[in-house]
């Protein structure tokens, strides 16, 4: 350790430092202003406050740094397997010891506090993946390999779906920039996005359209494709599979999802226009943010805020909190920091010598974007409700910390590029 | 890898570009949301957290003549329990206590109480009502059980407080005191005195700003109150619960002698209009009767033989009859043109005065003597009703207000049978009170007023409006016309068809009415009235009774079956109020008194040191005088001093003696 340790100071990349503090600031500035009592009587440092509380898990979180910037680059690697088995079995233990709260068995409980596993999976399955993939002997163009790196994203998400949390197990999406960035077909994305277009389009407009659209859209590829020779059994099997998948697509919305997915679904797409109950929490996070016009109310002063209508404002809504408080500017800034935060991610990824470091980095910055993107989409109303948090905002140990570690392990990882050989 | 240099960097721009495009999506939608359409939220929001609280202003009460209440606001509880709000240790160290102390306070047996709640726990009911209605007191002792006592919170009392009108003499007069309801419409929904006075009871309702601060908590912006709330005044009626309780229990009685349909009863002062009793009642399907609707203010109905009295003081008046002039009643039958007037008495009444056809209340006189009077100019007798203000409503507080109605000569339904028809009361229209104010006219000499529910208004002790009386017409007809028609409406109850309810003991005056009634439907349905004043010298009180459609078959005369009610009503007042006997007092000259106390009072007041002269003064006094000022007093006879032993000016000295001769 002697070597890595001594190469290694001043070698962290200090502008992903610099964002991490910044969003953990401001998100427990916004914490504090959603939580706090209005009558002004309690202790700033009682531990029913969730502000304290955060204000606790923050100063955790910079132990967790510490000891991750401690440990040799080498170790994440070495250790990535031992690592993911044991996030997989905590995640199949909450099915004996886990704690339900609010409906979901997602926590281990230690007395007032809990823990969840599926918060610290994610760096697990990054680790796992970036190591599988990295192996020499892996080929992302293979399908077998393929499936391998599948399985192993896909097992942390089947425990989590069960919880449930389908929020958190969505997350794993996210290692498809990784799979992409290191070679995986094209395909897969145009069918992906093309699986997507057609359930949202089928739903919004119904399958008869849909249906009709393909089988002109197929006909005109084949009318003007009509001299080449190869290939042309795409043209007749794509549309076939397509028809058949807009006609499941009712199927699979009424059986395969639940009423509340149902109905945010049909929220989304203006189906169904009810502010009261199944909206509602959208509706009231638009007001709160709407209600922050350019400037913001200010700190503390925001009136939907203090008056508590939107629901889980510290938690998955807290982004409402900083529209409404700090308005269009604001908010603004948080999404700089943000997009700053994963491009830096990125740019720094390809910028590392070892493919473990490149595939973790583009794992990370996949993870962040899904969260950023669901979160936000959710709060400002572009997209169906997923409980899932904002990064470093919401309120929560478990969370703060698994993307603490997330975030830290990459630094750690970055700092290190230079010993690699 | 197979992947070329460039493809990889295109991925990478791929990646980073769909990240960067959803982030100036992200802010596009928060443009759109902030600055766009942000006036939109902020108005969304501004009234969700600021909301305006109303708050009711306290209606006032309402009073009877004498100050008893006759309406007033009381809170009313509902009591609930949350079941799932104690904790377990609580609920099941408190539960023994919480159902006794039920019991207790709301009667059922405690094990009633247990079981209720445990179930309720069971069950998880959250909303468990325990008991309606309850008074501020019986409240409050539940309030401070063992476990509510914990609060709603802890303990899970959950109470709704509401307010209700409550009538302290329940359903006596209950139409006229009425109701006034605001209406899911946001209307008045208004009847009797409260309706009636509904803009003075009511008050003003209060507006408070508050902003919301949490879930379920409102914090009041600002100190004051937007709006103040003005609590209603206090309106203070003409009834006396004393007359009213009589006049309604004797009308509820007659009404079920009688069988009748429905009937009421106004009792009005003479001198100021006063209506001190008016009681409404309605025979329910059940057979028994409630104040169903104002009939004395809105029922205008033809009022048969009491109009007789409009029909004589008219006549009178104008000089077509006199009390002296002798009419043939013809056997009891006249026919005029195809139709034929019957007297009730079969066989008529033979010739008689007009003055005795009306104690008899003879149709067939009425109506000859009213046709031959006014059968040239038919309108000279409407003009002499409408002069006497019938044709006109009272104009009274109270809605709903029956319209006079009187046929015209040249209208499409004017008759040659009209005219003599009027006279005994068929083919005019008048409601109760209507009649009653003439009537009082003629026991108040002439002056019309106009019949009053409301004597003042108040806030608290200061009054704000009082009601004088109103005079509609200062003199209806001629002193002489009054004083023959009063001398005629004795003797109804002396010796006509009013003499049933004859009292040697005190006196009435009145005039019966018994009209048929629906004859255009069947036959046999009758309105029995009879309209009066009394005492018949110095009326003090006149009254009306109509009772509709008593059953044929146990009565249905005026004199029978109305008559009894207003000389109930009649008697219970003279025996209620105490003769009074005035006893002179054997005057001793005060002035004498007086100047002997004055001489007395000088000489006392002056008198220290030397000796007063006494001489003149009674003995009484002037011994008390020498003895205040230490003499030993010794006296010969009695009257007033004559001489004293002692000359006046001497200084005196103790225990000096002093001998004082009187005669």
């Amino acid at each position: 350790m002697g070597i890595t340790s001594r190469n290694n100071r001043g070698n962290f990349d200090w502008l992903l430092i610099v964002i991490f503090l910044a969003l953990i600031g401001i998100g427990w500035v916004n914490i504090y202003s959603a939580s706090i009592d209005p009558s002004g009587v309690s202790d700033f440092f009682d531990l029913n406050n969730l502000y304290t509380r955060q204000l606790l898990f923050i100063g955790l979180s910079l132990l967790i740094i510490i000891f991750i910037l401690s440990l040799d680059a080498k170790f994440f690697e070495r250790f990535a397997s031992v690592i993911y088995v044991t996030s997989i079995l905590s995640l199949l233990g909450l099915f004996i010891f886990g704690k339900n709260i609010s409906g979901a068995t997602s926590w281990y409980s230690f007395g007032s506090f809990g823990l969840q596993p599926s918060e610290f999976a994610k760096a697990a399955t990054a680790l796992a993946l970036a190591k599988y993939l990295s192996d020499i002997q892996t080929d992302v163009k293979s399908f077998v390999h393929q499936l391998r790196a599948f399985v192993i994203i896909a097992l942390p998400a089947i425990c989590i779906v069960p919880q449930p949390d389908p929020g958190s197990a969505l997350v794993y999406a996210a290692f498809f920039f990784p799979l992409y960035r290191e070679g995986l077909s094209g395909i897969y994305l145009i069918i992906g996005s093309i699986t997507i277009a057609l359930f949202v389009l089928t739903l919004a407009f119904g399958p008869i359209y849909i249906i009709a659209g393909i089988v002109l859209i197929a006909l005109f590829l084949l009318i003007k494709n009509r001299k080449k020779r190869f290939g042309k059994r795409y043209y007749y099997i794509l549309p076939l599979v397509s028809i058949v998948f807009v006609l499941s697509v009712n199927y699979i919305f009424q059986n395969v999802f639940e009423q509340r997915h149902r109905d945010r679904f049909n929220v989304v797409l203006g189906k169904e226009v009810d502010m009261k109950s199944i909206g509602y929490n959208t509706y009231q996070s638009e007001i709160a943010i709407g209600n922050g016009g350019l400037t913001g109310k200010g700190f503390l002063k925001g009136t939907q805020t203090k008056g508590n209508f939107v629901p889980e404002q510290h938690t998955d809504y807290i982004f409402s909190t900083v529209g409404e408080e700090w308005g269009f500017l604001g908010s603004s800034l948080v999404i700089i920091l943000f997009v700053g935060l994963m491009l830096r991610i990125i740019f720094l990824a390809e910028r590392q010598k070892s493919q473990f470091s490149r595939i973790y980095g583009y794992s990370i910055a996949g993870i962040l974007f899904i969260h950023f993107l669901v979160n936000i989409g959710m709060v400002t109303g572009v997209f169906p409700t997923v409980g899932i948090p904002l990064p470093f905002f919401s309120y929560g140990g478990s969370g703060l910390w698994g993307f603490t570690i997330l975030l830290f392990i990459f630094v750690k990882l970055d700092s290190n590029r230079v010993n690699e050989w | 890898m197979a992947t070329s240099e460039k493809n990889i960097l295109n991925r990478m721009y791929l990646v980073a570009g769909g990240m960067f495009l959803f982030a100036l999506f992200v802010a596009f939608k928060l443009c759109n949301i902030q600055l766009a359409e942000g006036d939109k939220y902020k108005e969304l929001a501004e009234a969700r957290t600021e909301r305006m609280f109303t708050i009711p202003a306290n209606r006032g009460n309402l009073y009877a003549g004498d100050g008893s209440l006759l309406a007033t606001s009381v809170p009313k509880y509902d009591v609930r329990f949350d079941a799932l709000a104690p904790k377990q240790a609580d609920f099941e160290e408190n539960i023994q206590g919480l159902a006794k102390g039920l019991s207790e306070q709301l009667g059922k047996p405690v094990a009633h109480y247990t079981e209720v709640l445990r179930k309720a726990r069971v069950n998880k009911n959250r909303y468990l009502l325990l008991a309606r209605n309850l008074g501020y007191s019986k409240y409050l002792a539940i309030k401070r059980l063992p476990l509510f006592n914990k609060g709603p919170y802890r303990g899970g009392i959950i109470t709704e407080q509401r307010t209700v009108r409550e009538h302290p003499l329940d359903k006596i007069a209950e139409r006229t005191i009425g109701y006034d309801r605001l209406t899911e419409y946001g209307r008045y929904s208004e009847a009797g005195l409260e309706g009636a006075f509904g803009p003075y009871l009511r008050g003003k309702e209060g507006h408070r700003l508050k902003q919301r601060i949490a879930k379920g908590q409102w914090k009041p912006i600002g100190d004051d109150n937007i709006v103040e709330p003005q609590d209603g005044y206090d309106v203070i009626s003409t009834i006396d619960v004393n007359i009213q309780d009589i006049a309604h229990h004797a009308l509820l009685e007659s009404l079920e002698k009688f069988e009748a349909d429905h009937g009421c009863v106004v009792v009005m002062d003479t001198k100021s209009g006063e209506v001190k009793a008016i009681s409404n009642l309605g025979r329910t399907e059940d057979g028994g009767y409630y104040e169903d609707r104002n009939y004395a203010v809105y029922e205008s109905a033809e009022p048969g033989s009491t109009f007789k009295l409009m029909a004589m003081v008219a006549a009178l008046e104008d000089r077509v009859v006199d009390t002296t002039d002798i009419i043939d009643t013809e056997n009891g039958r006249v026919r005029f043109y195809n139709r034929t007037v019957y007297d009730s008495h079969w066989g008529g009444y033979g010739k008689i005065s007009a003055a005795r056809a009306f104690e008899l209340s003879s149709n067939t006189a009425f109506a000859k003597m009213i046709n031959e009077g006014y059968k040239d100019d038919p309108k000279r007798f409407l003009k002499r009703l409408y002069n006497m203000g019938l044709n006109d409503k009272l104009g009274l507080e109270i809605k709903g207000e029956g319209s006079p109605r009187f046929p015209y000569p040249g209208d499409a339904n004017w008759y040659g049978t009209t005219l003599p028809w009027m006279a005994f009361g068929y083919g005019v229209s008048l409601t109760p009170l209507q009649t009653l104010t003439f009537y009082n006219a003629i026991a108040n000499d002439g002056e019309m007023v106009k019949p009053r529910f409301i004597k003042e208004i108040k806030k608290w002790d200061v009054s704000i409006e009082k009601f004088e009386k109103e005079v509609i017409n200062p003199a209806i007809c001629s002193q002489t016309t009054i004083d023959k028609v009063q001398d005629m409406m004795k003797h109804v109850v002396e010796r006509g068809t009013g003499n049933n309810i004859y009292s040697k003991n005190f006196s009435m005056a009145g005039k019966t009415g018994t009209c048929q009634t629906e004859y255009w439907k069947e036959e046999g349905k009758y309105i029995a009235s009879f309209a009066g004043y009394f005492p018949a010298e110095n009326p003090e009180y006149s009254c009306i009774v109509v009772i509709h459609k008593p059953n044929k078959k146990i009565g249905y005369y005026g004199g029978t079956v109305a008559g009894p009610v207003f000389r109930k009503i009649a008697q219970k007042i003279y025996s209620d109020t105490p003769v009074i006997d005035e006893v002179k007092l054997a005057e001793a000259n005060p002035e004498t008194v007086e100047q002997d106390f004055e001489t007395y009072f000088e000489k006392a007041q002056n008198s220290e040191k030397t000796i007063p002269n006494v001489r003149g003064m009674s003995g009484m006094d002037a011994i008390s005088l020498l003895e205040n000022l230490g003499l030993q007093v010794e006296f010969k006879g009695n009257g007033k001093v004559k001489s004293q032993s002692l000359q006046a000016g001497q200084k005196i000295s103790k225990n000096q003696k002093i001998i004082l001769q009187l005669s």
